[in-house]
């Protein structure tokens, strides 16, 4: 398996000063886990041409979801949400514009790529969540599993289950080129929001954290498409 | 807050009911012939599922939705094509008749025309239709914005997102018509389109790669990422096939670093899941097969051999407690038996080959999405296809395994 950590002494110096202390950590919001400010890094050179260049970038504090947005919980917000009774799952099937909606009615927003990604990998580098070793057994593999019920029950560096699995999750951000990646593509531009994570019917190659994968706002494509929401710090 | 449904808003449907508008309602009675029955059922899809070169996998007829039967679920279009072209090559080879192989020339135009329509040389289409706008059932199945306007072919729309599946079918559906089938100036063609089509994948370090630039959902052969064992196989056996085919050295290259750096031919003893049973599918036994049909068959080397029969002595484990209630059952065991030399197909077998049938047309009640974002419930009838029986009835007749007179 390779990966190139590419956290130069520069970015280290920062990640060292960026990291708080135990006294520091403010307490996150029930169901949410804390993520502090500092650079990370992003993107691959060896997955799809849309990850490159793999390159550092850094995010602000924030909290983020624990775990993917419930069908309960959709269902308070949108009454007409169908799900099959004691499903007791993540919400599947909501468009980004539902999302979006959602997360600002409970105070949250959706995360930015950047934000999404630091929370599936952490600073490492790391290929999936858990790490750079690929099992089935580390996702949520179909709709008879539960959130945060794998048998591995592996959960990311900050806490996160379900980041790889489960339903594809909705960020805030247009589907773009990274900085320095000059193979184009149509797709590009503010035409479509970028999901992450892979989900139930997906191969391995789409649970890693760098995957991008693109929808517009409207419509899910009938893809297996939730979401999960950050808060900022107040 | 809209309704889930309304992800379905954009598609605009005009219903046009006209009565038997599909050509073909004749199906064979139970007790009829095999041979009958086969050629029946042949006759039913060449009539029905028709689609310039491609068969359809499903049907719905009017009036559930459109003026003419070709509306269903598409996502197979490519891999059922791809098997009636082995099927009609097998055909071809065991009667000698002009117009097995004239209907084969023209499935395998059809699957030119799937890499034709997405406008990018060696991207397969899933399917295509000849229609300016979307079609209902775009929104309603599989996944939706998959399907794109064609600009290499203006009018067209093709379905994308190919996977490695269809690889499987594609490599041996063209083989097979290549080997048995196609005359000089068509093997010239089939080999070009498998190196198109391998050889994009190698350029992309192993992986199907969408007009976009992206790996498909299930495209994934790739040795410097995590890949399932089946896909290992898969591999070895498309660029097995691609060598046979062009003679180009970069395939046989590939399949040795492959083997040599990757252990492919380790990982694909695996092929079979066995444990947990909950995460064995059907499709997963039937992609092994194709592929140990050409890697057995084009391999020499004693030591690969043994390890692709090791592979597939896995797969036997299971296949030999068939009960034979899917068609596609009895090719496993004539084929295990072609390609080892081990007397397995029986009694029980060739029976189960005596009674096969294609498909009954059934009735179903379809959400089809309005212009104004509802969805309205239609009944119409729906046929699915014979395409296990087909292959099966002429593999076994090519192979000996079927008598002509049943």
């Amino acid at each position: 398996m390779r990966r190139l950590p590419i956290l130069s002494a520069v970015g280290l110096a920062i990640l060292f000063l960026a990291v708080d202390s135990p006294n520091t950590i403010p307490t996150p919001p029930s169901e949410m886990v804390y993520v502090p400010a500092g650079p990370f890094t992003m993107g691959s050179n060896f997955g799809d041409t849309d990850e490159s260049p793999e390159h550092l970038a850094t995010t602000k504090a924030y909290f983020i979801d624990k775990y993917e947005v419930s069908n309960a919980d959709f269902k308070k917000f949108d009454p007409a949400f169908i799900y099959k009774d004691g499903n007791d799952n993540h919400a599947c099937i909501v468009t980004w514009e539902q999302a979006a909606t959602y997360a600002k009615s409970v105070g949250k927003r959706l995360p930015t790529e950047e934000e999404w990604e630091k929370a599936a990998r952490g600073t490492d580098a790391r290929l999936y969540p858990w790490g750079d070793s690929w099992d089935a057994t580390f996702v949520a593999w179909d709709e008879t599993i539960p959130r945060g019920g794998t048998i591995m029950n592996a959960s990311s560096p900050y806490g996160c289950f379900d980041m790889a699995g489960g339903v594809r999750e909705w960020t805030d951000s247009w589907y773009k080129p990274y900085a320095g990646n000059e193979v184009g593509c149509e797709s590009y531009g503010e035409q479509f929001k970028v999901c992450r994570g892979g989900s139930h019917f997906c191969d391995p190659f789409s649970f890693r954290s760098s995957h991008r994968f693109y929808l517009p706002t409207n419509t899910t494509g009938n893809y297996y498409t939730g979401f999960r929401c950050v808060k900022d710090l107040e | 807050m809209k309704r889930m449904q309304s992800v379905f808003s954009v598609c605009f449907v005009v219903l046009v009911f006209s009565a038997n508008a599909q050509k073909n309602n004749l199906f064979p009675k139970k007790d009829d012939p095999l041979h009958v029955r086969v050629e029946m059922f042949d006759q039913l899809m060449r009539d029905n599922h028709w689609n310039e070169g491609v068969f359809m996998q499903q049907v719905i007829f009017p009036p559930a939705g459109l003026e003419k039967p070709l509306v269903g679920s598409q996502e197979d279009v490519c891999g059922v094509t791809a098997e009636y072209l082995a099927g009609y090559s097998h055909m071809y080879h065991a009667t000698k008749d002009p117009k097995a192989r004239e209907y084969a020339d023209k499935v395998f135009a059809g699957i030119e025309q799937l890499e034709r329509v997405t406008g990018v040389p060696g991207v397969v289409a899933r399917s295509f239709n000849k229609t300016d706008k979307p079609l209902w059932h775009e929104q309603v199945y599989f996944f939706s914005t998959e399907w794109h306007a064609s600009k290499s072919m203006p009018g067209y729309r093709w379905q994308g997102d190919l996977s490695s599946d269809k690889f499987v079918d594609l490599c041996y559906g063209v083989s097979t018509y290549f080997d048995l089938c196609a005359d000089d100036e068509h093997k010239a063609r089939a080999a070009a389109f498998i190196d198109r089509f391998v050889g994009r994948c190698l350029d992309h370090n192993f992986k199907l790669v969408d007009y976009d630039g992206k790996m498909t959902l299930w495209g994934n052969f790739c040795p410097d990422l995590p890949h399932e064992p089946l896909n290992a196989l898969e591999m070895l056996a498309g660029l097995r096939t691609a060598y046979h085919m062009t003679g180009k050295p970069r395939y046989l290259s590939s399949y040795q670093m492959l083997i040599e750096r990757y252990h492919y031919d380790e990982q694909a003893m695996f092929a079979k899941v066995l444990f947990p049973k909950e995460w064995t599918v059907p499709w997963d036994d039937h992609l092994a097969a194709k592929s140990y049909w050409q890697l057995l068959r084009y391999e020499t080397d004693p030591l690969l051999l043994n390890r692709y029969r090791t592979a597939m002595n896995r797969h036997w484990w299971d296949w030999k407690n068939s009960d034979f209630k899917r068609d596609i059952e009895i090719w496993y065991h004539m084929l295990y038996q072609v390609l080892t030399g081990e007397q397995v197909v029986g009694e029980k077998c060739l029976d189960a080959a005596k009674g096969m049938w294609g498909f009954d047309r059934v009735k179903g009640t379809f959400n089809v999405p309005q212009e104004d974002g509802t969805m309205k419930k239609i009944e119409s009838e729906l046929e699915e296809n014979s395409t296990d029986m087909f292959v099966t009835y002429w593999f076994g007749r090519d192979l000996g395994f079927i008598d002509a007179e049943w």
